[in-house]
């Protein structure tokens, strides 16, 4: 069971249609919700009036600003800075000043469309630049920060991390570099959507919601509920990828549910998702040093990463990426400012990798920079520095936990590393790792029922990444009942337990582990069961998955609780738990529970005349500790391995000077199709049983994303020789980077 | 969606009845591939809109006699792609159409919405103009007939008059000897609109056409008649020279899908290319 | 001139009629009027392919379609797809090939997968990947989707 490609529970539903997503949802008596936003980034709102729209056939209520309690109530996972709908001014594009609810979809964009907002254009702060000026304007009120020294800054928080002392360290070489990531948006093909409903004296929330039980602590506090009378059903989000974390308009519908005593649903558009959710850009310099054989000296980083006009949970995204910028290597000493930067943008939020390949982008291609001008190859530099099992990545913290050169080396040998290659060509090579989750709780429930079937409670959200397939895995494995007779029951905080978030690819570590507690708790149930049935001493009863013995005796589980209950039945119910408790004084509030380390290697051709790039052979390998399910593991490496080439080679949100999204929708912000390939794509596993999971299981799902940039540039630089250092790699800055080489020296362009 | 009166007619004579009668309040409903997006965003507003789909007249198909292939104004593009006549006729139509979205959208989109969408960036325009393609027009006065560059105005503008209709595209059979290619450039490699578009033609006369796309208000055709493109063995040096000229006669803008520098110099790059191919394979034929 | 239209069409092999608004789409209308919540909306610009459908035997997509249109005619679903409760050798082999994450973009790409089959009943990786281009799946990065239509194709009875 455990280590076989075990088809994926809830597949027939998907493959059918009869999967229900949140958006497909239907209570009786719904009403739909229309958000009304301003046409710019920021602006002062004078008026809003509602007249015309009230008149639309069908509107039921049209919540302003001034209709919700004072001060505006606000909610966020890091701070309560995000009200639940813009007071005095939106901050940007997107930001609902009103939400009009009607009997009807178009009943209620009608009348948004006939909300008139009087406001006044504001100047917006889009970049970094001008985010880090002091004379820019404030993009959240002091007043919300106060006793923060940084207050009447944009800087929402800035960490000083490091050690060993930079200024002192010397070097052969020093590789001074500024690098951009821009801002890209998730895209996940369900957009959000959202129910609220009254329920009693309570609220019921139906949201595709990665956090649930977190969801439903926010709604709590903004409506002043207790946990108990707010239930959140999280149906199995259609991808998340860190863009359902945490509550989006939630807490809105749960004011309108209340306003008009009906449930309320809002089904975002695929425009609006871009503008609920997005990635934090960053611009990071990094001034390494390196010594002449390229053992690395130190690395002096400083990052600014953009997020948007409320905080989110992008400081945690950005501090802990910044925290383990040095990637997998041995950094003797390191010096590292990270800011969390707000501006007039969409919120930045989590997103698959957790800030990594921001920070990989910088750190790797610094890592290609040194190798290039010391004459060292880039993958030897790589191994000379990357940790080996137990050296220290950040001093006094985890220790490498796996065989990452094992896994370089793997990849380089699937690449043909150091074979000859074809005019035009070039390969990279690239490595990062991410700290997973460090702190959080997860609860299981498993209930074996008198006929030896299996019920598990899990709080996980399986949105795609097999949740539900690996916690009914391990309960087969543990309890040794087939996949058919287990049922996983997900996403519903009224009646299944806690569970932290589903994220940093914690939950086959995470709530594996309960899992595996409460399977292994209900066999200590049968154990006492046994023993007490037939008088037997402790140690005379071993319970097997599915089959209890004793001498003389054994029995299914199914049988001994028959023989032992008889008509009036009953069943047994394991709960399991796995904490990582907090740790104040880390700078993570504690340490990773493991590390996920990823290997991306490439080979691709370069049209110098056009700048398009072609992938020929694309080559991940991930460190998985053990693969559960190995066919999940690698489609979802496969599936992140892609994703990284969308933000590598297309991906980026444009502004244009009032603050708006430029490319707003699928037309112009391109994502990879099924052409856009690489001619051959590899996940490779390393299984050395060595993580923190159930089996000796570490997270995966997550690796296959994070070094791909560095990967594809290093591999552009070797075929062009043109460096750069701002993503994507469009063909037009690949184009712009070869034309302003010159032709000096270079080989002549490839035939066409 | 804002309402609408959703009318499907069955004889062309009703269809130009309720554009007389309704104007520019009224829209025309070919594949609905450009028009539904519109009707979405509020980009466009009816009172009507008439699907044509179901008009006697109009009904889908291609026919030729005479040398000349009529495309009717309701054949859907997948149907153009797969004609015999089209792909041996007109090679680089069937290439261009075969670029125009996906399949899903193919099966919808016709080539007369196509073209009197009049996107500066339509793909099939560059090919259709250098076959010298011709716009049968309907109207309440009877039919009419437009060469494609007359029909053209400029983004989102046609030569059609407030009753007007297309009802089918008509072309020439080209002479023995002609080859064509069409090319572009797009910022990824699936489904996506032309950063630029290139059709390319040499005829027996050693006349070298280009038509270009999205590097102007609407697609525009221009001419090398003095044989030196065509020729095998013409100078590189000079190839360019006429090239870089006729190229430049562009006037690209920068936007979310390139910059104006990008698009002039891959205009050159492609056609470069296009006309090599174009050459070679009439070397070889 | 009505701004509602009345609809009668053949939907998975039913008759049957609704009464709508005539901006609605087909998408629309068979998610609300219909309920036939299998369809998925994503972009409603065409650029997905989550919401394909066929339509007189072809897919099509269906946020691209306004209700109206059908009149008439034949639509298939994916709750149309596979025979009495059975599923479809092509709904079995994405199954087999693991190639269902979240699920969100398996329905339109199944249709999609469907018809391309229909059409090529033995494609080539090449042509199995220029038929899917249409439809997005931001989960898996294709290649198990694309083995699974080439894993159906393999098979005798197709799309049955
Ligand atoms: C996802 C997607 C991808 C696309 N990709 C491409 C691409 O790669 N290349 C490209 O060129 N285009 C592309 N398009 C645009 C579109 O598909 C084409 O322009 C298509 O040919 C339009 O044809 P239609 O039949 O759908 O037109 P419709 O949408 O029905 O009509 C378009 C316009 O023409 C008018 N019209 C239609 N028929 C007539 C007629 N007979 N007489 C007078 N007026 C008429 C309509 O009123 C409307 O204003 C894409 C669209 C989408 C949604
Ligand atoms: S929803 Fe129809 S194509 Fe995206
Ligand atoms: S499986 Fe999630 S989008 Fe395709």
């Amino acid at each position: 069971m455990i280590g076989t490609s075990a088809r994926r529970v809830g597949g027939v539903e998907r493959v059918t249609g009869r999967q229900r997503f949140t958006g497909d949802v239907r209570l009786a008596g719904m009403l739909h919700v229309k958000l009304v936003t301003l046409d710019c980034a920021r602006a002062r709102i004078a008026a809003v009036d509602t007249g015309a729209a009230s008149g639309v056939p069908g509107v039921r209520a049209i919540l302003t600003a001034a209709d919700l309690p004072r001060p505006i109530p606000r909610y966020g996972p890091t701070y309560r800075d995000r009200p639940v709908l813009a007071v005095g001014e939106t901050k940007f594009h997107g930001e609902p000043v009103a939400a009009v609810v009607a009997e009807t979809e178009e009943a209620a964009e009608e009348a948004a469309g006939l909300v008139r907002v009087a406001c006044e254009e504001l100047p917006a702060v889009l970049t970094v630049a001008s985010a880090l000026d002091p004379s820019a304007p404030l993009v959240q009120d002091p007043e919300l920060r106060p006793d923060d020294l940084l207050g009447r800054t944009n800087i929402r928080r800035e960490w000083h991390f490091g050690w060993g002392d930079v200024a002192a360290a010397g070097a052969d070489c020093v590789v001074d570099e500024v690098y951009t990531f821009p801002m890209v948006t998730h895209f996940a093909i369900e957009p959000h959507a959202f129910i609220a409903a009254p329920d009693r004296d309570g609220l019921i929330i139906w949201s595709s919601i990665q956090h649930p039980y977190l969801l439903q602590a926010a709604i709590a506090e903004v409506v002043g509920l207790p946990l108990s009378k707010v239930r959140v059903f999280a149906p199995d989000p259609g991808g998340a990828f860190g863009g359902k974390q945490h509550a989006k308009f939630e807490p809105l519908l749960a004011f309108l549910a209340l306003r008009t005593g009906r449930p309320v649903r809002l089904a975002l558009t695929l425009e609006e998702t871009f503008q609920a959710v997005r990635r934090s850009a960053f611009e990071i310099r990094v001034r390494s040093g390196f010594r002449s054989d390229g053992t690395i000296a130190f690395h002096d980083t400083e990052c600014n990463a953009l997020m948007g006009a409320y905080a989110d949970i992008a400081p945690r995204v950005i501090a802990k990426s910044g925290y383990l910028i040095c990637g997998p290597y041995r950094v003797p000493d390191a010096r590292i400012v990270v800011r969390a930067l707000l501006s007039h943008t969409t919120p930045a939020t989590a997103f698959r990798g957790f800030g990594t390949p921001q920070v990989a982008w910088a750190i790797e291609s610094q890592m290609d920079e040194a190798a290039r001008r010391l004459g060292v190859d880039r993958l030897e530099i790589r191994l000379k520095n990357l940790a080996r099992r137990g050296d220290e990545v950040v001093p006094g913290d985890r220790p490498a936990d796996g065989d990452w050169a094992e896994a370089v080396s793997r990849a380089a040998a699937a690449i043909g590393w150091g074979s000859p290659l074809a005019l035009g060509r070039g390969r990279g090579i690239a490595v990062a790792i991410k700290a997973s989750a460090t702190t959080g709780a997860s609860y299981a429930i498993v209930r074996l029922h008198h006929d030896g079937s299996v019920t598990v409670m899990a709080g996980t959200s399986d949105m795609g990444q097999g949740a539900r397939t690996v916690l009914a895995q391990v309960a087969g494995q543990e309890l040794g009942v087939p996949l058919e007779r287990i049922a996983i029951v997900m996403g519903d905080t009224g009646s299944v337990p806690f569970d932290l978030q589903t994220s940093a690819s914690r939950s086959t570590v995470f709530m594996g582990t309960a899992v595996l507690n409460a399977c292994r708790e209900v066999r200590r149930q049968l154990a006492e069961i046994a023993r007490e049935l037939f008088g037997l001493a402790e140690g005379e009863v071993v319970v097997e998955p599915g089959i209890v013995r004793a001498p003389g005796l054994e029995l299914r589980y199914e049988e001994l609780l028959a023989q032992a209950w008889g008509p009036v039945r009953g069943e047994l119910i394991g709960t399991g738990v796995r904490r990582g408790e907090h740790v104040p004084a880390h700078p993570l509030g504690g340490p990773p529970a493991f590390y996920e380390f990823n290997c991306t290697a490439v080979e691709l051709e370069v049209d110098r005349e056009t700048g398009e790039m072609l992938v020929l052979r694309h080559v991940s390998v991930a460190d998985v500790g053990r693969a559960l399910n190995p066919a999940h593991v690698e489609v979802q490496d496969e599936g992140a391995a892609v994703m990284g080439l969308g933000h590598t080679l297309m991906e980026h949100l444009l502004l244009d000077e009032h603050g708006r999204i430029r490319n707003l929708g699928a037309l112009d912000y391109r994502i990879p199709t099924t052409k856009d390939l690489p001619l051959e794509l590899r996940s490779l596993l390393v299984e050395n049983g060595d993580g923190p999971g159930p089996y000796g299981a570490k997270g995966a799902g997550e690796g296959g994303l994070l070094a791909v940039a560095p990967a594809v540039a290093s591999a552009v630089a070797e075929a062009t020789g043109a460096v750069i250092r701002d993503l994507p790699l469009t063909p037009e800055r690949v184009w712009q980077a070869v034309e302003a080489l010159g032709r000096g020296g270079r080989p002549d362009p490839p035939a066409a | 969606m804002h309402g609408f009166a959703f009318v499907a007619p069955t004889a062309q004579a009703e269809v130009t009845g309720l554009l007389e009668e309704h104007g520019s309040e009224a829209r025309l409903l070919a594949g609905g591939t450009d028009l539904v997006v519109g009707l979405r965003t509020g980009a466009i507003r009816p009172r009507v809109v008439v699907d044509l789909k179901r008009v006697a007249e109009l009904r889908p198909g291609l026919s030729d006699a005479g040398g000349r292939l009529a495309i009717s104004a309701t054949t859907p593009l997948s149907r153009v792609v797969r004609d015999g006549r089209v792909r041996q006729w007109f090679p680089a139509l069937a290439e261009a159409a075969a670029t125009v979205g996906s399949i899903q959208i193919r099966n919808r989109a016709t080539l007369a919405g196509n073209i009197c969408n009049a996107s500066p960036a339509a793909d099939t325009v560059p090919a259709l103009l250098v076959y010298g393609a011709e716009v049968v027009i309907a109207g309440r006065a009877g039919e009419r007939r437009l060469p494609l560059d007359r029909f053209l105005l400029g983004p989102r503008r046609t030569a059609l008059g407030r009753d007007e209709l297309v009802t089918s595209i008509e072309l020439a059979r080209p002479g023995a000897g002609t080859f064509a290619a069409f090319g572009r450039l797009t910022r990824r490699r699936g489904v996506d609109l032309a950063t630029i578009s290139v059709c390319c033609s040499v005829d027996a006369a050693g006349v070298t056409r280009f038509a270009f796309g999205a590097v102007a208000p609407t697609p525009f055709l221009v001419a090398d008649e003095s044989g030196v493109l065509a020729d095998p063995d013409a100078d590189p040096e000079t190839k360019d020279r006429v090239l870089a000229e006729l190229t430049g006669l562009a006037r690209p803008i920068s936007d979310v899908r390139g910059s104006r520098e990008y698009r002039q110099a891959m205009l050159m790059v492609v056609s470069r290319r296009l006309l090599r191919s174009v050459v070679d394979g009439r070397g070889k034929g | 001139m009505s701004e509602t239209a009345r609809v009668s069409l053949t939907l998975n092999g039913e008759p049957r009629t609704v009464e709508i608004g005539a901006g609605r789409t087909l998408l629309d209308t068979l998610r609300w009027e219909l309920d036939l919540t299998g369809t998925k909306e994503c972009c409603a610009a065409g650029e997905c392919g989550a919401c394909t459908v066929y339509l007189d035997g072809e897919a099509v997509n269906s946020c691209l379609v306004l209700a109206a249109e059908a009149d008439g005619r034949e639509v298939t679903t994916i709750e149309g797809l596979g025979s009495g409760g059975r599923l479809s050798r092509l709904q079995e082999a994405f199954l087999e090939t693991g190639a269902i994450q979240c699920g969100f973009c398996i329905p339109g790409m199944v249709v999609a997968a469907d018809a391309l089959l229909r059409e090529t009943p033995r494609p080539t990786l090449d042509e199995v990947l220029q038929g899917l281009s249409g439809n997005l799946c931001r989960c898996g990065g294709y290649t198990r989707i694309c083995a699974a239509v080439l894993r159906a194709a393999g098979a005798a009875d197709v799309t049955g």
